[in-house]
């Protein structure tokens, strides 16, 4: 039977700034509700692994000279929460990066922008809704840190004061601000697209080169009074001072190092006051962009990096109303039969338009500037020396790309446009021709770079440029297509970028590390494999899905 | 030509879509109508190779598209209830690209795209980047990209959400010329959409196939069983816990219903023409009510 629904009046109130904690609770449940939040956690639980190794191991978090501390729970708890202070505040940042975006993909935005819900309270919320995230990531790592300590056994008397502590103090004022900035970013225009992913990427490294200094605003990182604390008591053991700086970061070992033990340290007022500095910090970013924050207005949105076209360019408009304007002429005209295409379908040669198609999507609105920057790379690229070619343009001329790289993989999904091609055809085709696509884009900008080496007949570094230009788009077309997102190439690519540019052999995939002029990097046969894995990897997910898909 | 034989899905977190429906589509229109929710467009991704079933077969001219999906994909025109496209490409740009994927080749490909653009009406708007079409307008260019191939089955899900009227009308005139030598399933909670153009129709609900009958039969069913009548504003809820209502006109002398009955509902109720609409509501009405529907 049909029934009436009586709806109750509601009486509305301004919401209030009690309404925070309701908003950034559902926030933080929907973001812990999707898959990709488990694989954070694991991500966490694997950097409190990594920052407590065994005696065996030939890495080290964190060090002082050849020293380390004996793994209880204050040394466990300190270097457990530096590695989260150092790594959070990098893989963190694009974890939480999408707070605002959500709700403008999900359109939630606007209904919320219809309400009377403030622009503070709102960005408030999110801003407690990305640290809960972190936060949650901290906490796995503080039970990592636990269990760790157990596990390896050096000492079995757990104090919980001494392990949380450095948590509280060091770890959570860090991702605090990160949470803050990650909102600031995603409010700020220019930043809010990849470009603020690349920005933030270097202010990262500079924070974490220089934040271990105490000139460094706030005390950086906070690691300085640890270190001095770790200091003062090897000094009062009579240990060696002499044998190395403290450092702080995944180094490689050629030798164990000795243990000594430290019972943690007693933090200062103006360590504390430091750390308060961070959390406000924090919510200075957090809160300002309420300044000019649009509320998802399309016609307020500017647009810097390519993307959808804002609605507010250019209103949509229907086309040239053909029927309307015949149905003013002809009453009939909506009764007229259709006239249906006459043409005859032909089928074949079509993989190379796949190709071109796939490649305009790839490149599907970049902007000018994109395009004569990569200009300029190439002509700078033709004046430099060669001795600079593999060192200096090579590197810089595959940096610039990282943001349409990062499309790869991810763009039918994003775009809704897998809701048409799941009907398709080739969709094996479509895979070659995208990965074809990076490729392409991948030799074009390091064109300059390759005939130079040719020129010189550099053929080890032509065949390490070949393997370069083979592992990116595997790279970036296997993290798209399993992330969705531009953001985990942009996030892998970068650090691996930046390792290979400084030297990691065990990074260098493109030859920039030379030893008596040949490539000392990784091998070609690895980097070639590792490409080819990743593509086997993106053909074997794309069946996977359109398999297991719902 | 195409075929589904006791198909079922049923989604991850045990909802069951799609359960254990058996339909046959040859030449002509199928109008496949169905509350939001009754498994439509998960039946439409199936028959469009886009969803794998659960259990069951889906065949189009004796093969298994399931095992072999490129058979159909080949020769199918899907259009969905929702999709997307690249914003920054333009229409004849996406369209050449859909149509490589296609497999068409860049002649027949040019052609075809210059007159389905002439037939949707984005001739003018085709070289304009697609994030600047209007909504109306991005679904005339998912109808024709389900036209490119020139395909032999069509299966369109809600095709007519966004469009004017107009375009409406003419989109229906379109599907209706196209079953004259094609399969053509045509998806919708609107009943006036089948109503004009589909001769065949089937109703859907909570996954199981209600009905299927050309308009003719399916309103000869309930032939002497509607009624119209006149009742005080204070007995609408009265009638409304008693019977299935399928309109309410308020008048100044009370409100007009028509409702759905074996037998009069009131002495002076008087007996009306059935409709498709009150068809559809008889349907899910007995399929909600657990009754067996075969009659």
């Amino acid at each position: 039977m049909t029934s009436t629904v009586h709806i109750r009046p509601v009486r509305v109130r301004t919401v209030s700034v009690r309404a925070v904690g309701g908003l950034a609770l559902g926030d933080f449940r929907d973001r812990v509700r999707r898959p990709a939040y488990v694989v954070i956690l694991l991500a966490a639980v694997a950097l409190g692994y990594f920052a407590t190794p065994g005696v065996d191991a030939h890495w080290v978090i964190m060090q002082v000279g050849e020293y380390r501390g004996v793994y209880n729970s204050a040394y466990v708890g300190m270097v457990t929460a530096l590695a989260s202070a150092l790594w959070l505040t990098l893989g963190g940042f694009y974890v939480v990066r999408n707070a605002i975006a959500r709700d403008e993909s999900t359109r939630v935005g606007l209904a919320l922008a219809a309400t009377p819900l403030r622009t503070p309270v709102y960005l408030a919320a999110k801003f407690l809704s990305n640290v809960m995230v972190l936060g949650s990531m901290v906490g796995a790592l503080a039970v990592t840190a636990l269990v760790m300590q157990l596990a390896r056994g050096e000492s079995t008397v757990v104090d919980p004061v001494a392990l949380l502590s450095p948590f509280v103090l060091i770890a959570m004022p860090l991702v605090t601000a990160t949470a803050g900035a990650a909102l600031f970013f995603e409010l700020v225009p220019g930043l809010r697209t990849g470009v603020g992913n690349i920005v933030w990427f270097f202010c990262w490294s500079v924070f974490a080169l220089l934040g271990q200094s105490p000139k460094f605003p706030l005390g950086g990182i906070g690691v300085h009074a640890v270190v001095r604390s770790l200091v003062s008591e090897m000094e009062a053991q009579g240990l060696d001072l002499t044998s190395g700086d403290f450092s702080l970061g995944l180094t490689y070992l050629e030798d164990p190092l000795k243990t000594f033990v430290w019972n943690g340290f007693t933090p200062s007022a103006d360590f504390v006051v430091s750390r308060l500095g961070l959390v406000g910090l924090a919510v200075v970013l957090a809160l300002l962009p309420a300044l000019w924050f649009g509320r998802f207005d399309p016609a307020r949105t500017l647009r810097i990096w390519p993307g959808t076209p804002a609605p507010g360019d250019a209103p949509a408009t229907e086309a040239a109303p053909a029927s309307l304007v015949r149905l003013e002429h002809s009453p009939d005209y909506v009764a007229d039969a259709p006239r249906l295409p006459r043409s005859a379908v032909v089928a074949g040669g079509s993989f190379a338009r796949l190709l071109w198609g796939e490649l305009r999507i790839l490149v599907q609105g970049v902007r000018p500037w994109w395009w004569g920057g990569a200009v300029f790379i190439a002509a700078t690229s033709t004046l430099a020396p060669a001795t600079n070619i593999t060192r200096v343009m090579l590197p810089v001329a595959w940096l610039w790309p990282v943001l349409i790289w990062s499309r790869l993989g991810t763009q039918r999904h994003e775009h809704g446009v897998s809701a048409l091609l799941g009907a398709y055809p080739t969709a094996r085709q479509r895979l070659i021709a995208e990965w074809l696509s990076g490729f392409a884009l991948t030799a074009a900008v390091g064109i300059v770079p390759l005939l130079k080496m040719m020129s010189i007949s550099d053929w080890a570094g032509v065949a390490a440029w070949t393997a370069g230009a083979v592992f990116i788009p595997s790279l970036a077309l296997l993290l798209g297509s399993l992330s969705r997102t531009h953001r985990l190439f942009q996030a892998v690519y970068l650090p691996v970028w930046y390792g290979a540019v400084n030297g990691l052999p065990v990074l260098d995939f493109m030859g920039v590390i030379r030893v008596d002029g040949e490539p000392a990097g990784l091998p070609l046969a690895v980097v070639v494999g590792l490409a080819a894995v990743m593509v086997a990897a993106v053909f074997l997910a794309d069946a996977l899905g359109r398999r297991v898909r719902d | 030509m195409l075929e589904l034989i006791e198909v079922t899905k049923v989604y991850r977190g045990g909802k069951r879509a799609v359960d254990g429906m058996s339909l046959r589509l040859g030449t002509g229109m199928v109008g496949l109508l169905g509350p939001n929710g009754a498994g439509k467009s998960s039946l439409m991704r199936i028959m469009a190779t886009v969803t794998r079933p659960t259990s069951g077969r889906v065949l189009f001219e004796g093969t298994d598209v399931v095992a072999r999906p490129n058979a159909l994909r080949r020769v199918l025109g899907y259009l969905p209830q929702d999709f997307g496209v690249y914003p920054n490409l333009t229409a004849r740009e996406f369209l050449s690209y859909l149509a490589a994927a296609k497999g068409i080749s860049a002649r027949s490909a040019r052609a075809r795209i210059d007159e389905l653009l002439t037939l949707v009406n984005l001739t003018e708007a085709a070289k304009r980047p697609l994030g600047k079409y209007s909504g109306g307008m991005l679904r005339r260019v998912g109808i024709a990209q389900a036209l490119l191939a020139d395909p032999r089955v069509i299966i369109v899900d809600e095709p007519t959400a966004g469009l004017d009227p107009e375009e409406r009308v003419r989109f229906r005139n379109l599907l209706s010329e196209l079953a004259a030598d094609r399969v053509v399933l045509l998806s919708t909670h609107i009943v006036s959409d089948v109503e004009s153009v589909a001769a065949d129709i089937a109703i859907v609900a909570q996954g199981r196939l209600r009905r299927r009958g050309t308009p003719e039969d399916l309103l000869r069913e309930i032939d002497g069983q509607v009624w119209e009548m006149l009742v005080p504003s204070a007995h609408v809820n009265a009638v409304q816990s008693r019977f299935v209502v399928s309109r309410m006109v308020r008048t100044p002398s009370g409100v007009r219903m028509r409702v759905l009955s074996a037998v009069p509902p009131v002495p002076d109720a008087v007996p009306v023409t059935p409709d498709l609409e009150d068809v559809y509501l008889d349907v899910l009405q007995r399929s909600s009510a657990g009754t067996a529907v075969a009659r």
